[in-house]
């Protein structure tokens, strides 16, 4: 520390109550942040794969397939779409061994057929059901780690929220995602505060934060505009 | 003690020169990860308009779908991503779509009558917001989609320059965290936590199931 912040922390000092909640907010912001920061690098990485429509293969990528026979469906099936439909397929799923997300299940009317798209981040499976003769054709592709941080960048995402979050897993994912940004708010916040208690970093922090602001703002008002 | 120094210094340098992108990334992630949230309305609470303006044909120089949306939209002004072109089954007629954030433009052209009829929609600040956070102007599952607007790819970088701050921001702040030998240890049962819950979602779940 240099003397100006010396003599700020020895002012600090002499006010307990406000040491005491500097102090607090300081190891929150450590900790919190820790805490989070796998989360961040996930969201942060995935960024790269988003915005150039660009999936590294990270680990090997491999195909299997296998038909389960008999696989128990819904007797008021042709009656069920949505929520409900992927609640009565989930007996076949259970019986065909795959676990996972259930995606938009489609209904092939001529070939008597369902295909059911079902996700773990970093697998793939489509599973074909034969709905005359029960049986399942079970595609599984393993897709490596960056699609697994791809899935879990866009889930649940802002489509199809009436069938999403079938599987309980995504779901502790969602709330997951959703502390990772309040505590994101959070940790913004509490470093401003901690920045601005630093009156040496002041000045330039200020042209920082002002300089990111004229940025934010010209850049969006130019893509609206 | 100059790295410590600096890596504190650059911390919140970084963060504060990032602090409007966070929050846009961090609010506008929350609001796409909750469909069912009714304030943030953007599409219903459009408004609409549409138009016809006239246009010179173009000429045969103007090869392929794109370079005619790009003659079509300097003609009437548009600016914008190009979504993608429809199939065309006839060669005087030419749909497509472009996008900005705050604005969608459904363009159909009509090269017997030398007409474009627009209808463009505008949405309200959650639909910026939304579109903001995706607006890559490419897509995973439709390779035929590229960047084609100048200010996309400005956009597209600066995305790639929040995920790199962010990076930067938890790196420096395991340096700084392990420059604390009293915090150490809690600290590393934190990350400890932390990683396994985020590695369960990564790797472990497709081991367990």
């Amino acid at each position: 520390m240099n003397p100006t912040e010396v003599a700020h922390v020895a002012k600090r000092d002499s006010f307990p109550m406000r040491g005491r909640f500097y102090r607090v907010i300081r190891d929150l912001h450590l900790y919190v942040g820790l805490l989070i920061s796998p989360f961040v690098l996930v969201f942060a990485v995935s960024v790269f794969f988003l915005v150039h429509a660009w999936v590294p293969k990270i680990g090997a990528e491999s195909s299997t397939t296998r038909v389960v026979a008999g696989v128990p469906l819904p007797a008021d099936l042709e009656n069920l779409s949505g929520r409900p439909l992927i609640d009565g397929l989930k007996a076949a799923l259970k019986a065909a061994n795959v676990p996972g997300e259930v995606g938009f299940v489609r209904r092939m009317i001529k070939e008597e057929r369902l295909i059911v798209p079902v996700t773990v981040p970093g697998r793939e499976t489509t599973v074909s059901i034969n709905i005359s003769n029960r049986e399942a054709t079970v595609v599984t592709r393993e897709t490596g780690l960056a699609d697994a941080l791809i899935t879990l960048h866009k889930a649940p995402g802002p489509h199809g929220g009436d069938i999403r979050m079938n599987w309980f897993y995504m779901k502790a994912w969602r709330w997951l995602a959703d502390a990772t940004v309040y505590l994101v708010l959070f940790i913004s916040v509490s470093g401003v505060y901690l920045w601005y208690v630093l009156r040496a970093e002041r000045k330039v922090g200020f042209v920082l934060l002002l300089a990111g602001a004229v940025l934010f703002f010209g850049m969006t008002y130019a893509l609206q505009h | 003690m100059a790295l410590e120094r600096w890596n504190r210094k650059l911390h919140f340098y970084s963060g504060l020169f990032l602090f409007l992108f966070l929050w846009l990334f961090a609010a506008s992630g929350l609001l796409l990860n909750h469909p069912s949230w009714n304030f943030d309305e953007y599409w219903k609470n459009r408004r609409e308009t549409n138009y016809e303006r006239e246009i010179s044909n173009p000429g045969p120089e103007v090869k392929g779908d794109l370079a005619q949306a790009h003659e079509i939209m300097r003609q009437t002004g548009i600016g914008g991503e190009i979504l993608w072109t429809t199939t065309r089954t006839d060669t005087n007629v030419f749909d497509f779509q472009v996008r900005r954030p705050g604005h969608y433009f459904f363009i159909k052209a009509d090269f017997a009558r030398r007409v474009v009829s627009v209808r463009q929609a505008d949405v309200n600040v959650w639909g910026v917001m939304k579109v903001l956070h995706t607006f890559s102007g490419v897509q995973l599952d439709d390779p035929r989609n590229r960047r084609d607007w100048a200010l996309t790819s400005l956009w597209a970088y600066s995305m790639d320059g929040v995920a790199i701050g962010l990076i930067f921001m938890v790196l420096s702040s395991f340096y700084m965290w392990y420059q604390l030998p009293q915090k150490r240890v809690f600290g590393l049962i934190v990350i400890g936590v932390g990683s396994l819950a985020c590695g369960v979602f990564c790797v472990g779940l497709r081991w367990f199931f």
